[in-house]
């Protein structure tokens, strides 16, 4: 499903220039629930976001679905980010001055769904997480972990296959972090692909699978 | 709810809203400018072509002259006459002419009821209404065929000179002294606008049936002729027609230019109109600069709401938006802006020009305010100010747009 064949990522600011990945090389499988662990700098951000569609490699091959990643263009990429990749992010990202109803429908807005069958998707949406009452109420009024519940339910609108989720457990207290796991657990047993990046281990243990990264590389 | 709309535009817009106010003011002051100063400028057109149809419609006037060449063995300084039988020798001979009028004037003494004034007199045929305009009030006509086959003692008379010899009692049916001649009055001018006239405007002159003025005039000859050609773009042609067939009769060189002389109306106007459109294009430029300056007011919102939004664009491109979202939705609200602006410049334009074009025209001294009080608000300058608005909203929008549909989703979400 994911395969990444000896990427690289160079930064360059001026005449200084940083390489962040340094020949990676992954396959990540259908239905995998993978972590992606390293201190900070070592390069777990930037493969997220390659594996994500949002950066591009310096160097390699990046191959998803047996599409080539590094042949599409901005637009095709943003299609890919809106039908095939969803994002959890550690500080949420949800727009402020949109609703909890508002936030789950723009990834529908943008994949250009009719107004009812994006009712009806984002009424389920708001049902699984818990949060239909509180589907008018803007992230300010939200706690942390409905913040999370929200962001969750924004990056499954479209039904993608993978999910991406960077430090998901970051912001948030141990129990509603707990909650946040089991949503992503559950997920996973339903058939998606789970990639997580996290500098906790006790969050690592409920992957199947942990990816190390040090300096760029691949460790273990 | 379509989120691609300026849904957040509101929040952002009120943080903003002592420098978004100028720019709404801005925009409302241009707007008003703009209309104001186009519909001023199409109004003044409009009124020069309606004063200047207060003398004719697309007419040709034709002068006799002094040759200046010598021709055939004639010497040069011969005077040229125009003759009724010329009348019926050129239209017979130039088939583009449609209406072909004689006209002779002398300065007499006209009384009515005890009153004595001096004016012109004029002979004319029936066919000189249409051409020369010649509108009877209500209950009144202007000299037909029979009037003048008949040598009728009638006359159709300017509303001035109606007013001077009536006061406010109706001219119609009441006998003038022509020349110590009566005549009968048959109508009387309706009140018009003229800003182009011989012998002064036409609400001050008195016409008789050609035969009946020839009757107590002495001349062999008349003053000038009126043409009116089938088709406004063969004036010139039948210059060169009516000096070539003239030039024979009279035996003068064609290419004579004192032996007849043209006052030909049609090139007059559209000399005239060329002017005033100019004017119209340049009031409509100077009332554009000013939308302008508002113009530039929303293209630095823009682009201070494109900054502070990075996040939400950044946002929005990592969820999937594609480029046309983002530009679609600054577009939009740049137009949201641009709207909130002018439509109350719109609407107090329109009222405005409405409340000025109630105000009367005084036609006995038709001056300046006779242009300046019929302001049109035209389809025409609807169509210019759209135009200019289309432009100035597609500028000010499209490169805040363009800049916020480049951003790179990993800066713009990392952007605080």
């Amino acid at each position: 499903m994911i395969e990444l064949q000896g990427i690289t990522k160079v930064y360059r600011t001026g005449s200084q220039s940083l390489e962040a990945l340094r020949g990676i090389s992954l396959k990540i499988g259908k239905a995998e629930f993978i972590s992606i662990m390293g201190p900070s700098g070592s390069g777990k951000s930037t493969l997220m976001n390659i594996i994500g569609c949002l950066d591009t490699p310096t160097a390699g091959e990046y191959v998803l679905d047996s599409d080539k990643v590094a042949g599409l263009t901005f637009d095709e990429l943003a299609a890919v980010r809106n039908r095939k990749i969803g994002f959890v992010f550690q500080n949420f990202n949800l727009l402020p001055y949109a609703t909890a109803w508002e936030n789950i429908e723009l990834p529908l807005l943008f994949d250009g769904k009719g107004g009812r069958k994006r009712r009806e998707r984002v009424t389920e949406l708001l049902n699984a997480v818990g949060l239909y009452e509180w589907r008018d109420h803007r992230p300010s009024e939200l706690s942390g972990g409905q913040q999370q519940r929200v962001a969750l339910a924004r990056a499954l609108a479209n039904d993608p296959p993978i999910l991406l989720a960077d430090e998901p457990t970051g912001n948030l207290d141990s129990k509603s972090g707990d909650e946040i796991m089991d949503i992503l657990t559950e997920l996973w047993k339903e058939g998606r692909t789970i990639i997580m990046v996290t500098h906790n281990d006790h969050i690592a243990s409920r992957s199947k699978r942990i990816v190390r990264l040090f300096d760029g590389q691949v460790v273990s | 709810m379509n989120l691609t709309l300026p849904h957040f535009f509101w929040s952002e817009y009120r943080k903003r809203r002592k420098k978004a106010s100028l720019i709404t003011f801005a925009l409302f002051w241009g707007t008003l400018s703009t209309l104001l100063l186009m519909a001023f400028g199409q109004g003044m057109s409009t009124q020069s072509q309606v004063a200047f149809s207060g003398l004719g419609e697309t007419l040709i006037m034709v002068y006799g002259g002094q040759t200046s060449l010598e021709f055939e063995g004639l010497p040069k300084g011969r005077r040229i006459w125009l003759y009724s039988e010329d009348i019926d020798y050129l239209k017979e001979r130039i088939p583009e002419i449609m209406r072909i009028a004689p006209e002779s004037y002398n300065f007499w003494q006209v009384s009515a009821e005890g009153k004595e004034i001096n004016r012109t007199v004029h002979g004319t045929t029936a066919e000189f209404a249409v051409m020369r305009t010649q509108i009877p009030q209500l209950g009144g006509r202007f000299i037909n065929p029979d009037d003048d086959r008949e040598g009728r003692k009638v006359a159709f008379i300017g509303w001035k000179v109606a007013q001077d010899l009536f006061g406010t009692k109706g001219a119609v049916g009441r006998t003038i002294i022509v020349n110590r001649v009566p005549f009968t009055v048959i109508g009387v001018l309706q009140k018009k606008i003229q800003d182009s006239m011989y012998n002064g405007p036409d609400a001050d002159q008195i016409y008789l049936p050609f035969r009946s003025f020839r009757q107590i005039d002495n001349q062999r000859y008349i003053d000038q002729i009126h043409i009116q050609p089938w088709n406004v773009g063969q004036s010139k042609l039948i210059e060169a027609r009516v000096r070539m067939l003239l030039g024979r009769k009279d035996r003068f060189d064609p290419n004579d230019r004192y032996a007849t002389s043209f006052w030909n109306t049609i090139e007059n106007n559209k000399e005239g109109q060329a002017i005033f459109k100019g004017i119209e294009i340049f009031l409509g430029i100077i009332g554009g600069l000013t939308l302008l300056i508002g113009a530039v007011g929303v293209t630095n919102l823009m682009y201070a709401v494109a900054k502070e939004r990075t996040k939400e664009i950044g946002i929005k491109l990592a969820i999937g938006a594609r480029r046309r979202v983002i530009v679609q939705q600054f577009f939009l609200e740049t137009m949201f802006v641009f709207a909130k602006g002018t439509f109350w410049g719109f609407i107090i334009a329109f009222n405005i020009v409405h409340l000025v074009r109630l105000a009367p025209i005084n036609y006995d001294s038709f001056g300046i305010e006779a242009y300046l009080l019929r302001p049109e608000f035209s389809l025409q300058v609807f169509a210019a100010y759209m135009a200019i608005l289309g432009l100035l909203v597609f500028f000010s929008g499209i490169f805040p747009a363009l800049r916020a549909s480049r951003s790179n989703p990993i800066e713009s979400l990392r952007y605080e």
